[in-house]
């Protein structure tokens, strides 16, 4: 009995999800026209048209994380930096286990 | 395994046998090879440094796991390659830090600089790209490879 009822919520739920996420009459996730694109996602088009001049990789993942976004690489590079460090000195012999 | 012997829980101490053995053999070349290619052009395939050098770590791990700690201890010095990534980060913020006079990450070897300053497309272009891509690449190997190797030395747990 409980079985039945968790997959009929589970079906209402997807039911429920589908309604909401339908373009038509529900939420809109994404734009339907290049213009209302452009609009609202200027900065998209800005790195795809730029990207090449500006920083000089065909892959514009590259030039955005490297340039464009270089201070979130930097950050990351830390926390892998910190995240090693701390291992590393965590996992070491510790004196209580030298006998 | 290994006979008819009841297992101890120490035949993996050493290595994984043959057959994992001689499959990591072939497989490693090939594994390198690839992730130099994706270190080598991030700025022009997808991929890049975190992603090679990901790989790269992949194929050193596959040798620590395949041959055992004693075999990958004589190759991997634990101390150097903790060394090297902090070379890899400090490389990288030199390459962020070459036009300064700009910007911070701004990417003046490209713009007028004397090399790296090829047409887009080729492999020695896009100015500071490829080297921070080397460097990223070098500290998540090192990096990598330096936690595996210290999470099989340093070991607490009996066999």
């Amino acid at each position: 009995m409980k079985q039945e009822i968790a997959f009929l919520s589970l079906l209402f739920i997807l039911g429920s999800l589908l309604l909401i996420a339908n373009p038509h009459y529900g939420l809109k996730f994404a734009f339907n026209s290049t213009h209302e694109w452009l609009t609202y996602r200027y900065t998209d088009n800005y790195y795809i048209t730029h990207g090449l001049t500006d920083v000089g990789g065909n892959n514009i993942v590259t030039d955005i994380v490297f340039d464009y976004r270089g201070y979130d690489t930097i950050g990351e590079a830390t926390v892998l930096f910190t995240a090693i460090a701390g291992a590393v000195a965590l996992l070491r012999p510790w004196r209580r286990d030298e006998k | 395994m290994r006979g008819q012997r009841p297992s101890t829980g120490r035949e993996m101490e050493v290595d994984m046998g043959l057959i994992v053995k001689t499959m990591a053999r072939v497989t490693i070349p090939f594994i390198g090879i690839f992730g130099a290619y994706i270190v080598m052009h991030g700025h022009l395939t997808p991929g890049g440094g975190f992603q090679g050098g990901s790989t790269l770590a992949g194929a050193g791990i596959l040798f620590l796991v395949a041959f055992g700690l004693k075999e990958a201890e004589k190759k991997v010095n634990k101390k150097v390659y903790s060394a090297l990534e902090g070379v890899g980060g400090l490389v990288f913020l030199g390459a962020a830090l070459l036009g300064f006079s700009v910007a911070f990450f701004y990417n003046t070897l490209w713009h007028n600089g004397p090399f790296f300053n090829g047409k887009p497309g080729t492999l020695l272009s896009a100015g500071f790209l490829p080297i921070m891509n080397l460097a990223v690449g070098l500290k998540v190997f090192s990096g990598f490879v330096a936690v595996a190797v210290s999470i099989a030395a340093f070991r607490r747990w009996r066999g």
